[in-house]
């Protein structure tokens, strides 16, 4: 296992207030969950948590995770993920899931 | 309304498919990271929910307590934390007499976390007892391709009603391991078509282990919970004697019958090539015996 934190900096983000938190993605081979949750101290930067069990990518991980942070407004949140041996385009597919899941209206 | 296949979502997708809009309020959800303390030590990596989501909703109004199981996380296995979230779902059901609908995906008991498992698995039966000697209706949902193996089958098993799609399968031992036990002239486990018309929807349905049998999509799914819903099966003493002679007889007929198709036609199967491949809906009006 492998355990590393990183914030980004990122453009702040709004979604209903009905929402606590968004879910995507189940821990299974080659897969990973993500969960989104607001952080209101830090409005314009992202702070991820990554627990893998797939240890020795952890540049290919923060190359990941902040592409994200800088193509998508996810500034105010904290991000935990627990993973499976998921690859980058997968993890960039969870996070945008749980943002969407996040930010859209249904409830 | 759609026709998404049942079998092809995760347990969350499953849940928001099934009950009424919005209505679904989880409990322990995600962010109270109530995760098994097994897993990490194991280098496994854990789920937020313990591969479990459960909750109250309501479906077509109706007020149910619900749980889904997501079988991609290590099986759909019960844990400790598994294990007390279900005994937890059912204990709440009985205290308010609501139904208790799981839709199952598991292989059985989380063999990594030895005993806790193995404890839990026997509460949450208990807890099935006590609600069914309420009166209150226990529903299993079995139509993903995981099925209901191990402590989950047996758990299944407990229940009022199952409610099974083609795809769905119960049983105690998996193939694999059957045939490991047994030999592979006793049980091919990379024969498809034998494993699931062994094990699967409609031979379960026939055999009188299922109560319905529904096509593989969420709408059906709904409707068919929706009918269960209504009925419980109190288990009195008459009721247990009826069932266990009922089950005796059974083995007496088909327990040396090496062949699923010959079991079908002596159920009163009209055309077993024909039913094989017929839609469940389709199986359950034109090819399968009227249950009296």
């Amino acid at each position: 296992m492998e355990k590393f934190q990183q914030s980004f900096p990122s453009k702040p983000v709004a979604w209903p207030a009905s929402k606590k938190w968004a879910l995507s993605g189940v821990v299974g081979s080659g897969n990973l969950e993500v969960l989104i949750e607001p952080n209101a101290a830090a409005p314009a930067s992202v702070s991820y948590a990554v627990e893998t069990s797939f240890p020795g990518y952890k540049d290919s991980w923060l190359a990941a995770l902040g592409d994200f942070a800088s193509h998508y407004a996810v500034g105010g949140t904290t991000i935990t993920i627990h993973d499976q041996g998921a690859s980058p385009i997968v993890i960039t597919m969870r996070l945008r899931q749980a943002l969407d899941l996040l930010t859209s209206a249904k409830p | 309304m759609s026709r998404v296949p049942y079998h092809e979502l995760k347990a969350r997708e499953r849940i928001a498919a099934i009950v009424d809009p919005g209505s679904f309020s989880e409990i322990i959800p995600p962010p109270e990271r109530v995760m098994s303390a097994y897993l990490p030590k194991l280098g496994i990596p854990v789920a937020f929910d313990d591969g479990i989501a459960i909750g109250r909703a309501t479906i077509a109004g109706k007020p149910v307590y619900l749980a889904a199981q997501a079988g991609q996380f290590v099986g759909g296995s019960v844990g400790e934390v598994h294990s007390a979230k279900l005994v937890g779902l059912l204990k709440s059901a009985a205290r308010d007499r609501l139904p208790c609908v799981f839709l199952v995906e598991s292989g059985g008991v989380r063999l990594h976390e030895g005993s806790s498992g193995e404890i839990g698995i026997a509460e949450a039966i208990r807890a099935v007892f006590d609600c069914r000697a309420a009166g209150v209706p226990t529903i299993a949902v079995i139509g993903s391709d995981i099925g209901a193996y191990g402590g989950m089958g047996i758990l299944s098993a407990c229940c009022d009603f199952r409610l099974m799609t083609e795809h769905g399968r119960i049983g105690i031992s998996g193939p694999i391991v059957i045939e490991k036990w047994m030999g592979k002239e006793a049980f091919d486990s990379s024969n498809r078509a034998l494993v699931w018309k062994t094990s699967g929807g409609k031979t379960r349905f026939l055999l009188g282990d299922a109560e319905a049998l529904v096509n593989d999509s969420t709408d059906a799914v709904r409707d068919g919970i929706l009918s269960l819903l209504s009925r419980s099966a109190k288990p009195d003493l008459a009721f247990v004697k009826a069932r266990q002679k009922f089950l005796q007889e059974r083995l007496d007929t088909f327990g040396k019958t090496p062949d699923p198709d010959a079991i079908w036609a002596a159920l009163g199967v009209r055309d077993v090539a024909a039913a094989t491949l017929a839609e469940a809906s389709e199986f359950v009006e034109s090819f399968a015996p009227k249950k009296p």
